[in-house]
C-alpha cells in the first residue's frame, strides 16, 4: 500500500513538473536571445558612448534622431515604398486568388510555378533584378537607355537621381530605382498575399455567389459587393502582414540598390543600418530600433485583434 | 484551406475559363520570367556580357540576328563560382574550391539544419505542454510568447551585435557558429511554438489518456502518442524555419566576425562587391544558392502551405 502511495504521488509530481521542463529550455533561449536584448535596446536608447563609458542623456537619442535630415528623407522613403508596395501587392494578388478560386483545371500546376518567388531570398531577389538593370550591361539597360524611347538622354535606373519633389521635401514622385524596389518587392510578395486571399475567396459561400449572379450582378459589382466585404478581415490582415515586412525587409535594399542612387533608396530599415554600423551611432540607432518594434507592435496586435474577432 | 480542395477541382468550359486560363499563364511568365532571364545570364560568357547594348541571347552572327548554331553558350560564370581543380583521388576527378562551395555554403547548410531541428524540438515541446497542461502563469506566457513575435529582428540585432563584441573579448569559449544558431532559434522560436500548439490541439487527448491507462508515462504519452501525431505539422515547422534560416541575411552578416564561419547570403553580397561587371558570376551563384531551396519547395509544397496559412493566421 505505502509503495502504492509513494509512486502515485511521484507520478503526480512528475506530471506536475513535466510541463515546466518542457517549457523551460524555450523560455531561456527567449529571455537570451528577444528579452534581454529589447530591454537592452531600450537602455541603450537612453545611452550616450563617452570616452570614460555609457553615459545616461534622456531622450536626447530620439531629439539628434529626428533632427537628422537623412530621418525625415527616410519617413518618407518608407512611406512612398510601403504604399506602392502594398497596394499593388494587394491588387495583384487579389486578381490571381480571385483567377485561382475559379473552379478551372491545372490550378494546383499554377500555384505551384506561382509560388517559386516565394522561397528565394531577398538577397538573390534583389540580385536578379539588379542583373537586368545593370548600367550598361544589363539585358534590360539597352531598351531604358535607349534615348529614342526615353528622352533626352535614356535613363538608367539603378543610377537615375530622383525628380523634382512635387510637395515640398517630400520624395514624391520616386526615384527610378525606388519604383523597382517596389517592383521587385512585390514580385516576391506576390504569392504570399495571394495564398491568404485566395484562402479566404473559398471561404465565401458558393450560394451567396450564385444567387447574386442570378440576381444579376455582373463581375464587378460581384466583387465590390460581395467578395470584398466579405474577405475584409483578411485583406487587413494581409494589408498588415505586407507593411510588417515592408518596415522590416532590408536585404533587398541591399542587394539591389544599396540605399543608392544618393539615398533615394533609403528605408527605415536601412538607415538603422548605416546609422548603427556605418556610422556606429549606438544609442541613436537603438532609438531607431525602438520606432520600428513600436510600429511591428501595432501592425501585430492589430492583426490580433482581428483575427481573434473572427474566430 | 486545411483540406487542400485548391488542388482538385471539376473544370468549367466556356470563354471565361478560357481567359482566365490566359491570364494565369500570363501571371506564371510575370512570375518566372526573372528566374528564366538569370539562367540566361548565368550561361553567358564575359565578351558577350559587357557588350554595348546588350544582345538578349548570344546567339548574332555578323550577318545574323539570331542563329540558333551560332549560340556561345559558356559555363565560365559556374566555374568561377566552383572554380574546380583538377583532383585525381576525388570521385569525379575534380574537386570544387571556390569559397562559396567549400566555406559559404556548408556553414548555410549547418545553420539552417541545426537550427530547424532544434526549433523543431522545442517548439513541439513547449508546444505540446501548452496544448495539454493548465498551470499558473499559462496564458501570460503564451501571450508573451506572442508579444515577442512583435519584436523584430532588426531591431533586436543592435543588442545582439554589442553582445556578441563581449562574448568574443570574454574568457568564455565563444564560437560564431554557436551564437548565430542560438539567434536564429530564439527568432523563429516564438512563431513556431504558436504553429505546434495549433498542430497539438488538433490531437485528441483521449489517445494519450489511455496510453496512461495502459502504464505509459507522462512523457511517454508526448514521446510516443503525440509526437508522431503531430509529425506533419512539426514538417512543416522543421521547412518554414531551414528555409527562412537559409534566406535570412542580415543577421548573418553582422553577427559573425570570422570569414570561415560566413553564411552564403553574405558569400553572395560579396560576390557583388567583387564582380560589378561579370552579371555571369553573379547570376550562376545566385542559382546555386537558390537552387536547393526550390527544389525542397517543389518536393514539400503542400506542407509549405499549410505552415503558411496557419503561420499567417497566428501574426
Amino acid at each position: 500500500m505505502h509503495q502504492i502511495l509513494t509512486r502515485w504521488k511521484s507520478s503526480a509530481r512528475l506530471r506536475n513538473s513535466l510541463p515546466f521542463w518542457l517549457i523551460l529550455p524555450t523560455v531561456i533561449i527567449l529571455l537570451v536571445v528577444q528579452v534581454y536584448p529589447a530591454l537592452y535596446t531600450v537602455w541603450l536608447s537612453l545611452q550616450e558612448r563617452e570616452p570614460s563609458g555609457w553615459t545616461f542623456v534622456g531622450f536626447k537619442n530620439f531629439e539628434r534622431l529626428f533632427g537628422m535630415g537623412v530621418f525625415d528623407e527616410s519617413v518618407g522613403h518608407t512611406i512612398v515604398f510601403l504604399v506602392g508596395y502594398v497596394t499593388l501587392t494587394l491588387l495583384a494578388a487579389f486578381f490571381t486568388a480571385f483567377l485561382l478560386s475559379r473552379k478551372i483545371r491545372f490550378s494546383g500546376f499554377y500555384i505551384t510555378l506561382l509560388f517559386i518567388p516565394w522561397v528565394i531570398a531577398q538577397i538573390i531577389v534583389g540580385l536578379v533584378f539588379r542583373l537586368l538593370l545593370v548600367p550598361d550591361y544589363g539585358l534590360l539597360s539597352g531598351v531604358f537607355q535607349n534615348p529614342a524611347l526615353f528622352p533626352p538622354d535614356g535613363l538608367s535606373v539603378l543610377t537615375a537621381a530622383r525628380p523634382q519633389p512635387w510637395f515640398g521635401d517630400f520624395p514624391f514622385p520616386p526615384a527610378p530605382a525606388m519604383i523597382l524596389l517596389i517592383l521587385a518587392s512585390t514580385w516576391r510578395a506576390l504569392p504570399f498575399t495571394t495564398l491568404l486571399l485566395l484562402a479566404a475567396i473559398q471561404t465565401v459561400p458558393t450560394e451567396v455567389v450564385e444567387s447574386s449572379r442570378v440576381d444579376g450582378a455582373n463581375g464587378w459589382q460581384l466583387i465590390k459587393h460581395i467578395m470584398v466585404p466579405l474577405i475584409m478581415p483578411t485583406l487587413v490582415v494581409a494589408i498588415f502582414s505586407l507593411t510588417l515586412s515592408g518596415v522590416n525587409g532590408v536585404g533587398m535594399v541591399f542587394s539591389l540598390t544599396g540605399g543608392g542612387p544618393g539615398t533615394s533608396t533609403h528605408v527605415l530599415s536601412y538607415l538603422l543600418y548605416t546609422i548603427g554600423w556605418s556610422q556606429l551611432r549606438f544609442g541613436r540607432a537603438a532609438a531607431l530600433a525602438l520606432i520600428l518594434a513600436a510600429i511591428n507592435w501595432l501592425l501585430i496586435s492589430g492583426t490580433m485583434r482581428i483575427t481573434r474577432e473572427k474566430e | 484551406m486545411s483540406d487542400m480542395r485548391i488542388f482538385n477541382l471539376p473544370s468549367r468550359r466556356g470563354w471565361g475559363n478560357f481567359l482566365t486560363h490566359g491570364a494565369l499563364i500570363l501571371i506564371c511568365i510575370f512570375a518566372m520570367l526573372p528566374i528564366a532571364t538569370t539562367v540566361l545570364i548565368s550561361f553567358k560568357s564575359q565578351q558577350d556580357i559587357t557588350r554595348k547594348p546588350p544582345v538578349l541571347f548570344p546567339c548574332d552572327t555578323p550577318t545574323q540576328s539570331f542563329a540558333l548554331g551560332a549560340c556561345r553558350w559558356a559555363v565560365e560564370g559556374y566555374q568561377r563560382v566552383l572554380a574546380p581543380k583538377p583532383a585525381p583521388d576525388s570521385l569525379f576527378g575534380v574537386s570544387l574550391t571556390g569559397n562559396m562551395v567549400r566555406t559559404y555554403l556548408p556553414n548555410t547548410l549547418l545553420y539552417a539544419t541545426v537550427s530547424s531541428l532544434l526549433v523543431v524540438l522545442l517548439a513541439g515541446s513547449s508546444g505540446y505542454a501548452f496544448s495539454r497542461y493548465r498551470f499558473r502563469g499559462h496564458g501570460a506566457l503564451m501571450t508573451g510568447i506572442l508579444a515577442i513575435t512583435g519584436v523584430p529582428l532588426l531591431t533586436n540585432l543592435l543588442a545582439l551585435y554589442q553582445m556578441g563584441v563581449k562574448l568574443r573579448n570574454s574568457p568564455f569559449p565563444f564560437d560564431d557558429r554557436v551564437y548565430i544558431i542560438v539567434v536564429y532559434i530564439g527568432f523563429f522560436l516564438p512563431l513556431s511554438v504558436w504553429i505546434a500548439k495549433g498542430f497539438f490541439d488538433a490531437i485528441p487527448r483521449e489517445l494519450e489518456e489511455a496510453a496512461q491507462i495502459d502504464g505509459c508515462s507522462p512523457f511517454g504519452g508526448f514521446v510516443r502518442i503525440a509526437m508522431p501525431l503531430a509529425m506533419p505539422g512539426l514538417m512543416a515547422v522543421f521547412l518554414l524555419t531551414f528555409v527562412s534560416v537559409w534566406n535570412e541575411f542580415i543577421a548573418g552578416y553582422l553577427l559573425i566576425s570570422k570569414n570561415d564561419y560566413k553564411p552564403a547570403m553574405f558569400g553572395l553580397y560579396d560576390f557583388l562587391g567583387q564582380n560589378i561587371i561579370n552579371l555571369q558570376v553573379i547570376a550562376a551563384a545566385c542559382i546555386l544558392i537558390a537552387l536547393p531551396i526550390i527544389i525542397l519547395f517543389l518536393f514539400t509544397r503542400r506542407t509549405f502551405f499549410k505552415a503558411m496559412v496557419e503561420g499567417a493566421v497566428k501574426g
